[in-house]
């Protein structure tokens, strides 16, 4: 473990944290809404890797991490679906 | 002067540190949201390098993992389903106190983070393989692992009836 690379670790997963808030403050579009929780679920995932190496090598985040990606997967597939029933009902992607 | 393995892993994590980050403004920035998709895989591809860079001998696999399922089914699925909508472009909408209001979180997360992780006492390494994380996943995890497949199928059969027209 390098104490550099894991200190630098949790400064970028802070900053994209941020990121992803301001894009959700920020935006009406749906779809944008979408991708900024994206951004906060990634910078969650390098959170879990980079805590984890600090208490040393473990299962745990490894194996949560995948079940994570995995309802990822489901979230983004059922928010999209949403996103086109919103669209064939109201025509645009903007929410009110 | 010869670079040291540490320095290499030091001058990977922050090149892929700055194009996460840029990868990351781009995608709240920018007026098409089919570019923003696009920029995700970006990220999706930073983000699994960082792992990877953190602990190449432990963490690769993840990484690997992260690149085939993050970045080759959901972000492309993403990518090519916004070929389906008209008018991609973004209205602009400036909320005043966004700025604020994301430093303002950075912050205090970065500083929960600092405390938090100021009170960790390292734990006995344990050699990680792929043969133990299955047995794990089947033997510890079986219950999750069932809901995930669950919200899979599901999943599959709601795609399948939204394919379909009316």
């Amino acid at each position: 473990m390098n104490p550099i690379v894991v200190d630098t670790a949790l400064v970028v997963a802070s900053l994209l944290v941020a990121i992803g808030i301001y894009g959700l403050l920020n935006s009406k579009n749906v779809i944008r809404v979408l991708l900024s929780s994206e951004i906060i679920l990634n910078a969650s995932i390098l959170l879990i890797f980079s805590m984890s190496s600090l208490a040393g090598k473990s299962y745990t985040p490894l194996i949560f991490s995948v079940f994570a990606i995995g309802m990822a997967l489901t979230e983004v597939v059922v928010a999209f679906a949403s996103v086109i029933l919103y669209y064939r009902q109201k025509g645009t992607l903007e929410v009110e | 002067m010869y670079l040291t393995p540490s320095d290499l892993q030091i001058g990977i994590f922050f090149l892929f540190s700055i194009f996460a980050l840029a990868t990351a403004l781009f995608i709240v920035n920018s007026k098409n949201v089919f570019y923003s998709a696009v920029s995700l895989a970006f990220l999706g591809i930073s983000v699994a390098v960082l792992i990877a860079d953190l602990d190449p001998e432990a963490y690769s696999l993840y990484s690997a993992f992260h690149l085939l399922l993050y970045v080759g089914a959901t972000v492309v699925f993403l990518s090519i389903s916004l070929v389906m909508f008209r008018g991609l472009e973004v209205k602009e909408v400036r909320t005043p106190w966004a700025p604020a209001m994301a430093l303002l979180s950075a912050v205090a997360f970065f500083a929960v983070l600092v405390l938090s992780t100021s009170s960790i006492t390292p734990v006995q390494v344990q050699p990680l393989n792929l043969a133990v994380i299955g047995e794990k996943i089947v033997s510890q995890y079986w219950f999750p692992a069932v809901v995930l497949v669950i919200a899979l199928l599901t999943t599959m059969i709601e795609a399948l009836s939204l394919a379909r027209r009316d």
